[in-house]
């Protein structure tokens, strides 16, 4: 766990962070909000004290309450991957700032996105579904999107006794499952 | 509806554009033709229909469009319990399963803190650089096959069937292998697995420098591969690259060194860098990766410790709520694993990412101005698994 990155994130973003800089095992997490993000993965980018050229990941997530964007980092600066979520995208209409300026790639990464949470990234050239057919309309990875066999809240689901004892878990029917994280 | 009649040779007009780029794309210029090719092309590695735009035979701009192979993994495995979602992942990058495993039970640690008994690290990359040959000799020999050389496949397939036969007597499979356990592996070294795996080391490495001889000293392949499809390193890096597409083009960039995992700092090997960044280049390093894998196995023998193959665990996992990303190199480029955890014992979000998925999306950058002929070479030296890319 490299301490002084996050004492150098701190110090350059302070104003803008939206939450505590988190630390666990090699994985250094912060968080903006979506206005902030070609800002900040700029500067990180680009100043030679952080260099992060590498974008290792980008991830949509549903946490159920809103949308988040999420973009892994690797820099040849620090031992450990550099976790950027851009919080708080609305869940019924979820807008973001492309990052395709930076690293060209992102373009299908958005897209994906896009496809699967419908995420809109403002200034990507090429927000079509990429995936799923022209004609679709729904954004499958959402959670309250359920698989039509669903079988671990069907009433058969789990074979193993462990699994049985316990009532279908986390999404009885009809709610969404949430995290706060 | 006989009645609204269309005429044969009248154009089927295209949906609306839906995009800037669409409408740039499906806008034709003088002498220039539309070109579908797949989505049942035997070059496309799998299934995926590429529209190229061409004057003459030259390719002006092309756009891939996936999702023919689409199974939706990251949703099944949000809707699986922590050791099913493994299983999910396997049939992604179907020549090299193990390194499509290898992240998620490395994510999964993270999140329950679990510490990998030595053994089973060990195990994890014995068996991984195995793959990462049999998927590479795979690569090298399919670069010759795009090209219309039947030969070199049925060389890369001998050594291919060897290790996958040895991998199917450690894991039980030849292809799938989900093998790798949260906590360690599923079995340990046997001895159908070691008789083999001695046999085939004391001859791999000549046997695989004499079947790729076949195309290295080969003029045709030599000149058809040179300076085709050259990527230079800053733009690399722009479109993501990883893995011995990067490194060809000279970032020596590998996570087994950049962001050791495992037990890779303590095994001595060198990562081969070539500075061409050409198809021929591409293929080269496969080569040069093989020889480095076959190192790393010898130092795994020699060095593999006794005890456990499997940390303890209960059966149902219940990790705390938290977020954790790991990501391994595999023979393609960096795989990783974006796992979250609401304190049930399904992953709350299962986020893959894959390396033939960031490769492909360069075709627009590389293959503009090259030949149609050309696009098979460029795509086989980038080595893309379209499993893998439609997950």
């Amino acid at each position: 766990m490299d301490r002084s990155l996050r004492a150098r994130l701190e110090a350059r973003f302070g104003e803008v962070l939206s939450g505590p800089i988190r630390q666990r095992h090699d994985e250094t997490e912060i968080r903006i909000a979506p206005k902030d993000v070609p800002d900040v993965l700029g500067a990180l980018h680009d100043e030679p004290e952080y260099r992060f050229v590498m974008l290792a990941d980008l991830a949509g997530v549903d946490t159920g309450e809103v949308m988040q964007v999420v973009y892994h980092l690797w820099s040849d600066t620090t031992g450990d991957w550099l976790r950027v979520i851009a919080d708080g995208l609305s869940r019924e209409e979820p807008r973001t700032p492309s990052i395709t300026f930076l690293w060209k790639a992102a373009e299908w990464m958005e897209r994906e996105a896009y496809d699967m949470f419908g995420i809109v990234f403002e200034g990507n050239r090429d927000l079509r579904r990429i995936f799923m057919p022209p004609e679709y309309t729904s954004f499958p990875l959402r959670k309250d999107f359920y698989l039509a066999d669903d079988a671990a809240r069907s009433p058969g689901g789990g074979v193993r006794p462990s699994e049985r004892s316990h009532a279908p878990r986390n999404s009885p029917a009809g709610t969404v499952r949430r995290v706060k994280a | 509806m006989l009645d609204d009649e269309v005429g044969l040779f009248e154009p089927i007009q295209p949906n609306p554009p839906r995009t800037e780029r669409e409408a740039e794309f499906y806008t034709l210029g003088d002498g220039e033709m539309l070109l579908n090719v797949g989505p049942h092309h035997p070059s496309t590695h799998g299934v995926m229909r590429v529209v190229m735009k061409l004057d003459g035979e030259k390719v002006v701009d092309l756009d891939p469009v996936l999702g023919y192979l689409h199974r939706g993994v990251e949703k099944l495995g949000e809707n699986a319990d922590f050791h099913q979602s493994i299983a999910y992942l396997d049939p992604l990058e179907y020549v090299s399963s193990l390194f499509c495993e290898w992240p998620a039970v490395m994510a999964y640690e993270k999140l329950l803190d679990v510490e990998v008994p030595r053994r089973a690290e060990y195990i994890r990359v014995l068996s991984g650089e195995l793959n990462r040959i049999a998927s590479h000799t795979l690569a090298m020999g399919f670069q010759a096959l795009d090209l219309g050389g039947i030969t070199p496949i049925l060389y890369s397939f001998i050594e291919r069937d060897e290790i996958v036969e040895m991998l199917a007597a450690l894991t039980g499979q030849r292809m799938l292998f989900n093998y790798f356990r949260i906590g360690g592996v599923n079995g340990d070294l046997n001895h159908d697995f070691m008789s083999r795996l001695g046999d085939w080391m004391s001859r791999a490495a000549t046997q695989i420098e004499a079947n790729m001889g076949l195309l290295n000293e080969n003029e045709i392949f030599v000149r058809r591969n040179r300076g085709l499809g050259v990527m230079d390193s800053e733009t690399a890096l722009r479109m993501c690259w990883t893995g011995p597409n990067l490194r060809a083009s000279g970032v020596s960039f590998d996570l087994r060194r950049a962001h050791p995992y495992s037990i890779y700092p303590e095994l001595d090997f060198d990562v081969p860098t070539r500075n061409e960044g050409d198809c021929l280049a591409r293929y080269l390093l496969r080569l040069d990766e093989v020889k480095q894998s076959l190192r790393i196995i010898d130092q795994c023998l020699e060095q593999m410790p006794d005890g456990p193959v499997m940390a303890k665990l209960p059966r149902l996992l219940r990790p705390r709520p938290g977020r954790a990303f790991a990501a391994v190199e595999g023979p393609r480029g960096l795989y990783g694993i974006y796992a979250m955890s609401d304190g049930t014992d399904q992953p709350f979000r299962f986020r893959i990412h894959d390396p033939s998925f960031i490769h492909l999306q360069s075709f627009t950058t590389l293959i503009p101005g090259h030949l149609i002929a050309d696009w098979m070479a460029i795509n086989a030296s980038l080595d893309p698994i379209m499993g893998g890319v439609d997950k």
